[in-house]
């Protein structure tokens, strides 16, 4: 990109909304990656206009709320989207949520408290994440068993497309089968099909009630027990989440042994009930200490500390995180099976576990091992009815059953999809899919 | 290739007896549950997934069309054969693969009827939640293509929310899985989602990764009847705000009460305005604080009966008028369209009057049937087949209800789809813009538009 087109963009957004001292975008920037400007739109037509541009010039495109992924960006543009960042309305009597997409996650949960709403997603990252990216990397949740996953709160949008067009899809209805699914289809789809501008959210009122319990468990076999004794009697708590003791310290520095949290939402007298219960059951399966957490103010600290947690492995670590899948009930043997990959996961760099979705991350010492664990996880994780999440885990399953074929199917399929929509490649070029 | 020689191709594929060409064969998978109907070249019955590949090739081979078929029951022209083209009935791929309620998946062949799954389910305790009221005839392979919806999908979603992986047939004969065993198994686009409600149009579906959930401890089941529809729909809107998430609110109208009341002679006042059917679910100690709650809304909103069942021959009574509704508007005129549109809850109100004005202007009897915690509705317009000019006028009042949906903020289909039938509209909901996304996505899995072409939109 020359000074010219830097020019050029300066005069779509202003002088003022453009940054090209390495120095000064090393703020909005992660990765290694060196483009030349970053850019702050304010509205939908100038990402549009600048998307266009970038068609002109064959510059590549990379999104972000506050932060940008730089890589494979060297010589283009960055565009951070927080000056967009406003609610544009709330809607009571629908339950939902018209806002842009460079709204702060927590900011915009905070504005909804004071009006008695819900936003469920958790923020991928408690500290930079928006709601644009929330959708963008579109993952489930620990909570989602109960409130399902994070597509489920999409409605509609307003997305410019990589050839600068304007897509508007959705309403606020929650049916809806009209022509092909754009709305949930775009969720999780990293920015490489297009730029939000807008989004129409699903909301829900505030449960009843909210309770917390943690249980110190000196083994984890036994909490893995715990928690499968739960579901065994059709206990469903809002989450279910264990970590191990490296991480537990985190959050709770009196902490001696693995974490167990149980989050519970709902009507009172069930949740009193269940947290009763809940109780018995890790006093019996050996927990040395069962905390219940109801005022509101340990209750939000706690799951602060989750969430941050959270913001860690999907940042800091995120090179050194193993994320794979098996079944909620298998989760207690693949961990006892995992063990023998990693020696004892007492004393390994972090665990952790959400018991619901069988969903399990694991910290490696060193990011440099990941692909060789990866490989190895992957072949447990099969032999317990899951795999190692993402793309990298679906071609690991596609190889442990010798089946090229399917590879190249999927892979050509998203390839194909990817150029329909961006026939130039301008977007999200450090996306591989 | 003659359509003889594909005939022949055809029965060495998956055999002679699970082919059929004659004029019976023709004809029956010819239709399903709107007026249209067309004539293919053979409907074939595929038992496994390498029979659905083989097709797929020699569909390529050979030059002809494939449109895939489940139990043929859907409301929107989404099976119906033209020319060159072979009827893929799913229906004799219907075993059950597995199903592990520890880990809450069932895995299943896409002919499958939902009924059958949910009676295996049930012996263990368990449901698959999406309940088209056609559940009993209905295969899930159906279900999946349309993303069906039903009574207790205000709760608990529709059959999008329950799709966790598949298995497909590409319309290049490759085998993909997408998906998986759970929520997070998804590579790179979330390929499962598009092809929930693509009508066939995108790939074949050999094999369902469903979610399934332990059935509830507790449920409770009233019933509410109003002078006036508004009333109704504010009971809704209260219940909503109040933070209960009922499994069903199935509202009904005069009209239909009246038909109903024909049927059954349940006693039902034939002067009310609208009748509510809530259910709700959960744990036992929680049901009571609620259903206090609900009634506490009902009489706010100058409800004029509310009763709660306290036994299961209870519940089968007041859902009784619920059940047979459809099938009682046969006995004011022979023939019914029951459209499907969606708007918002706020907008209930006023779609509910605007119905009404259209059926005033068009001189038709329309009643009106909703899922209204979810502003679903399906008016059903009265008339006779037989008379033509009649027909001409449902046509227009079909489209004038469609074009009020989305004037009210809505959409064309909240759960039968596009199929032929709603395609001619479909320039109304979306811009330029979204109709080419949606060529890009047909033409990504089905350049040569070999699957179900035609359907949901012209390319
Ligand atoms: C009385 C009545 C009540 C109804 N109630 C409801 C309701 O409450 N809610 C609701 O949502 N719908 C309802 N419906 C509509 C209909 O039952 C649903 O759309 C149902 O899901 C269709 O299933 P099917 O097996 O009959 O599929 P079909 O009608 O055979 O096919 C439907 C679509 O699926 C495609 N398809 C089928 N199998 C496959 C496959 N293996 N691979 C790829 N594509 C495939 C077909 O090409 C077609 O586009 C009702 C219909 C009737 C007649």
């Amino acid at each position: 990109m020359s000074n010219e087109t830097v020019n050029r963009i300066k005069g779509l957004v202003g002088e003022g909304n453009v940054v090209d001292s390495p120095s000064a975008m090393a703020r909005y920037l992660k990765g290694q990656g060196r483009p030349l400007a970053v850019a702050m739109p304010g509205n939908t037509a100038e990402v549009a206009e600048i998307v266009k541009l970038a068609n002109e010039e064959g510059l590549k495109i990379a999104v972000g709320g506050r932060v940008v992924e730089s890589r494979g960006l060297d010589g283009g543009l960055a565009l951070v989207m927080s000056r967009m960042n406003q609610v544009l309305e709330i809607d009571h009597a629908n339950l939902t949520a018209t806002v842009q997409p460079g709204l702060a996650h927590t900011e915009f949960s905070r504005i909804l408290a004071e009006q008695n709403l819900v936003f469920p997603p958790e923020p991928n990252v408690p500290k930079t994440g928006s709601v644009g990216g929330c959708f963008a990397l579109g993952e489930a949740d620990s909570q989602a068993f109960q409130y399902m996953p994070v597509r489920t709160y999409l409605l509609g949008y307003e997305m410019v497309l990589p050839n600068g067009d304007i897509l508007e899809v959705g309403n606020k209805c929650i049916k809806n089968v009209s022509g092909y699914d754009l709305i949930h289809f775009a969720v999780g789809s990293r920015g490489t099909l297009g730029i939000f501008t807008r989004l129409l959210v699903k909301l829900l009122p505030p449960p009843a009630v909210k309770m917390a319990l943690v249980a110190d468990f000196a083994s984890l076999p036994k909490a893995c027990q715990a928690m499968a004794t739960l579901i065994r009697r059709r206990i469903f708590p809002t989450r279910l989440n264990l970590l191990n003791p490296a991480l537990a310290a985190g959050i709770d520095p009196g902490s001696k042994g693995n974490l167990v949290m149980v989050d519970l939402t709902g009507f009172k007298n069930s949740t009193e009930l269940l947290a009763e219960e809940i109780a018995g059951i890790f006093h019996l399966a050996g927990s040395s200490e069962v905390q219940a957490v109801k005022e509101a103010e340990g209750y939000a600290k706690l799951w602060q500390g989750w969430l941050d947690l959270r913001g860690e492995l999907n940042t800091t670590w995120a090179e050194r995180v193993i994320d794979f899948n098996v079944g909620p009930m298998k989760l207690a043997a693949a961990l006892q099976a995992l063990t023998e990959i990693t020696g004892d996961l007492g004393a390994y760099p972090g665990l952790v576990a959400e018991g619901l979705l069988g969903r399990v991350r694991l910290l490696l010492p060193a990011a440099g091992e990941r692909e060789e664990m990866a490989v190895k996880v992957n072949a447990l994780a099969m032999s317990f009815g899951g795999n190692v999440s993402g793309n990298f885990g679906s071609k690991l399953v596609c190889r442990a059953y010798n089946d090229a074929e399917m590879w190249e199917g999927i892979e050509s399929l998203l390839g194909q999809i990817r150029r329909q929509f961006d026939p130039k490649g301008i977007l999200a070029p450090g996306v591989s899919l | 290739m003659t359509e003889k020689d594909v005939v022949e191709r055809l029965e060495e594929i998956v055999g002679k007896k699970n082919v059929q060409a004659d004029k019976i064969g023709l004809t029956s998978y010819g239709y399903d549950a709107t007026l249209l109907s067309g004539v293919g070249m053979a409907t074939v019955f595929p038992l496994s997934t390498e029979h659905v590949v083989k097709l797929v090739k020699l569909a390529n081979e050979a030059g002809f069309t494939l449109i895939p078929r489940g139990a043929g029951t859907n409301l929107s022209g989404g099976t119906i054969p033209d020319g060159r083209c072979v009827t893929v009935n799913f229906s004799r791929m219907k075993k059950i693969l597995d199903i592990d309620t520890e880990n809450f998946v069932a895995v299943v062949e896409p002919g499958l009827v939902n009924f059958d799954l949910q009676a295996e389910l049930e012996k263990k305790g368990f449901y698959y939640p999406p309940d088209p009221a056609s559940y009993k005839a209905t295969t899930l392979g159906g279900n999946l293509a349309e993303c069906s919806g039903g009574p207790r999908c205000f709760k608990y979603g529709v059959t999008r929310d329950y799709i966790l992986g598949l298995e497909v047939v590409l319309p290049d004969g490759k085998v993909i899985q997408t998906g998986g065993r759970n929520f997070n198994s998804e590579p790179g686009y979330d390929l499962t989602r598009i092809l929930v409600g693509s009508e066939g149009t995108l790939a074949l579906l050999t094999k369902i990764f469903l979610r399934i959930l332990p059935l509830p401890a507790a449920k409770k089941t009233m019933l509410a009847i109003y002078n006036q529809v508004e009333d109704a729909s504010q009971t809704v809107s209260d219940i909503v705000a109040a933070g209960i998430v009922p499994t069903t609110l199935e509202m009904m109208d005069n009209l239909l009460i009246n038909t109903a009341e024909d049927a059954t002679g349940a006693g039902l006042p034939r002067d009310a305005g609208a009748l509510l059917i809530i259910e709700i679910d959960g744990h036992p100690e929680d049901m009571d604080e609620q259903v206090e709650t609900i009634a506490g809304i009902c009489k706010k909103a100058r409800v004029r009966e509310f009763k709660m069942a306290r036994t299961a021959a209870e519940v089968d009574q007041l859902w009784l008028a619920r059940r047979v509704v459809i099938g009682s508007v046969a006995r004011r005129r022979p023939s019914y369209s029951l459209q499907d549109i969606t708007v918002p809850r706020s907008m209930f109100p006023n779609m509910v009057s605007g119905i009404l004005q259209i059926a005033k202007e068009r001189n038709l009897e329309v009643g009106i049937l909703a899922h209204a915690g979810d502003g679903n509705m399906h008016p059903l317009v009265l008339f006779d087949q037989r008379i033509e000019e009649e027909v001409e006028r449902v046509h227009l009042a079909e489209k004038d209800i469609c074009a009020l949906a989305l004037e009210l903020g809505g959409t064309l289909s909240g759960e039968h789809g596009i199929g032929l039938l709603k395609k001619k509209y479909l320039t109304l909901e979306f811009s330029p813009v979204a109709m080419a996304c949606f060529a890009k996505i047909k033409n990504s899995f089905d350049p040569r538009h070999l699957l179900n072409p035609g359907k949901i939109m012209n390319l």
